[in-house]
C-alpha cells in the first residue's frame, strides 16, 4: 500500500487479489460494510450490527490487527492517519489530492515507516520520522540501523530521536500541529506507525484463549481449542520453526497459507501449516533490508546459548564496477552450531540471502552445512565466497 | 454434486482480508456443496498488501 501512496502501483484496483464479485461468481456470500456485532457460541450463529444472523457450522475468524496509537488528545483529528488497510491507503492518497501537503510526520521506525517515508519523498513532500529510540527497525542489528539511518537521510528524510508524542491540534502554516517533548512540529500529515496488535476482540468474547502475543491460540490445522472454530492471518499464532514457540508475526504470505490450511480442512481434506521461520523484508529507497530466524535475545528467552557475526562482504564479485557492500548477520547456538537467525543489509543481494538462509533455518541445518552450501555462482551476481560462506565459517571459529 | 442427501454446511467467516479470502476459496475448491458467508467491516476485500 506505501507503494500505491507513493504513486508506484496507480491504480488501488491492482491491489485487490479478488473482488466480492468475483468471490459471488462462485457462490460466496460476501457482506462488506458489516459490522459482526456478537458470536453466540451457544447458538452458534454470529449477529451483525443489521440485526442479521448467520448460523454456523464453521467459523473463521480472520480479524486482523489494530493499529496502535500513542493514546494522545487530538489523534482522531483530520489529517491523523494509520495506514492497516486499504481503506485506509485510499484516503491517505485522496487526503494528498485535496489538501496541499508540504509536510509529513511519521511516528513510528518500523517497516511502515519506513517504506511511508520513502512514498512521501517520492511525491516531494518533506518527511520526518519521529521516533522513541535512536535507531529505525530495531529488529535489526545497530550496526545496520545505523546504515539504515544514512539511506534515510541521503534522501532528505529527518529523523529525530527519542521522542515522545503529546497531543495533535490545529497548526498555524500546516494544518496540524504535533505537541512532543522537543516542542511543537506542524505538519500538514501525521501517520502514526507505532505498531499493531492482533484484534482477538470476537475471540475473547467468545471465551477462546488467546496465547502470550495476545494473538489467538490455534493447532496446525489453524483450529482454535474449539472444535470448528478456526482461526487465520494475523489475529492468529504460529509455529516458529526455530524457538518451537507460537509467534505473532503479521505479514500476508503467513495469513495467506493459514488461510489456505483452514479452507482446506474445511473444505474436507486434512492440511497442516507447517510454521514459519520469522522471515521478513522491506525496502527502503535503494536499500534492501532482510531478517530471519531469531536475534539474540529471543534465541536466549528460547533457551539458546546465541553467538553471532556480521560482516561486511561483496553483493557480487568485488571484480565487478557494480559491486556493492552487503551487511550480513549470524545468530548460532554455541552447544550444537545450529543456526539460529540471520540478518542483512545491501543495495542489492540481502533478500536473496535472507531467503536462502530461511532455507537452511526451515532444514535445521549446522553452520557447517551453511558455511559449505553449494549456491550459484557468476561474477555479476555474486562472488565466489558467498557472504553466506564467510559470515558462516567466521562465526563458527568463534564458537 | 454427486454429495447425495448431504446438506452442506454453514461456514461463516469473519475478515475478508488475505487469510479470510484464503478460506473462502479453498473452501469452495474443496467442497462446492458448502454454504459460505464472509463478512468484512470494510468496504474492500482480498488486498495484497
Amino acid at each position: 500500500m506505501p507503494y500505491y501512496i507513493g504513486d508506484v502501483i496507480k491504480d488501488e484496483k491492482r491491489l485487490i487479489a479478488r473482488t466480492p464479485e468475483k468471490f459471488r461468481e462462485t457462490g460466496i456470500d460476501v457482506r462488506i460494510d458489516a459490522r459482526v456485532e456478537e458470536v453466540d457460541s451457544r447458538a452458534g450463529a454470529v449477529r451483525l450490527a443489521d440485526g442479521t444472523s448467520l448460523p454456523y457450522d464453521v467459523l473463521v475468524l480472520g480479524t486482523g490487527t489494530t493499529p496502535l496509537m500513542p493514546g494522545i488528545p487530538g489523534e482522531d483529528r483530520e489529517g491523523v492517519f494509520t495506514l492497516k488497510k486499504l481503506d485506509d491507503a485510499v484516503r491517505i492518497k485522496a487526503r494528498l489530492r485535496e489538501v496541499p501537503c508540504r509536510k509529513a510526520l511519521i511516528v513510528g521506525a518500523g517497516f511502515i515507516g519506513m517504506e511511508m517515508a520513502e512514498a512521501l519523498r517520492n511525491l516531494g513532500i518533506e518527511t520526518s520520522i519521529l521516533h522513541r529510540g535512536e535507531l529505525p527497525v530495531n529488529r535489526w542489528d545497530p550496526e545496520f540501523g545505523k546504515v539504515i539511518l544514512e539511506e534515510l537521510r541521503i534522501h532528505q528524510v529527518e529523523f529525530v530521536t527519542g521522542t515522545e508524542t503529546k497531543a495533535v491540534a490545529e497548526g498555524k502554516s500546516h494544518g496540524l500541529s504535533l505537541a512532543t517533548n522537543h516542542g511543537d512540529v506542524e505538519a500538514d500529515l501525521i501517520l502514526m506507525a507505532v505498531g499493531v496488535r492482533p484484534d482477538a476482540v470476537l475471540a475473547s468474547q467468545m471465551g477462546l484463549p488467546l496465547g502470550k502475543t495476545g494473538a489467538i491460540q490455534v493447532n496446525f490445522s489453524q483450529m482454535t481449542p474449539r472444535e470448528g472454530v478456526y482461526a487465520v492471518g494475523d489475529c492468529a499464532e504460529s509455529f516458529h520453526r526455530v524457538s518451537g514457540r507460537w509467534v505473532n508475526i503479521p505479514l500476508g504470505d503467513i495469513a495467506n497459507k493459514q488461510g489456505r490450511v483452514a479452507g482446506r480442512n474445511i473444505g474436507g481434506k486434512a492440511m497442516v501449516f507447517p510454521g514459519i521461520v520469522g522471515a521478513q523484508s522491506f525496502k527502503v529507497f535503494d536499500l534492501e533490508a532482510a531478517a530471519t530466524g531469531l536475534d539474540e535475545r529471543e534465541a536466549a528467552l528460547a533457551g539458546f546459548h546465541p553467538a553471532s557475526a556480521l560482516i561486511w562482504g561483496n553483493a557480487i564479485a568485488g571484480s565487478m564496477p557494480s559491486n556493492t557492500k552487503l551487511g550480513l548477520k549470524l545468530i548460532a547456538d554455541r552447544a550444537t552450531g545450529k543456526l539460529l537467525g540471520a540478518q542483512a543489509v545491501g543495495r542489492v543481494g540481502a533478500v536473496s540471502r535472507i531467503n536462502t538462509l530461511s532455507a537452511a533455518l526451515w532444514a535445521g541445518m549446522t553452520l557447517d552445512d551453511v558455511g559449505w552450501l553449494d549456491l550459484a555462482y557468476a561474477p555479476p551476481v555474486g562472488p565466489a565466497w558467498d557472504p553466506i560462506h564467510v559470515a558462516a565459517q567466521t562465526l563458527q571459529r568463534k564458537l | 454434486m454427486g454429495k447425495g442427501m448431504a446438506m452442506g454446511k454453514n461456514v461463516v467467516i469473519i475478515g475478508a482480508g488475505a487469510g479470510g479470502a484464503s478460506v473462502a476459496a479453498e473452501a469452495r475448491r474443496g467442497d462446492p456443496s458448502l454454504s459460505i458467508s464472509m463478512i468484512e467491516q470494510r468496504s474492500a476485500v482480498s488486498v495484497a498488501a
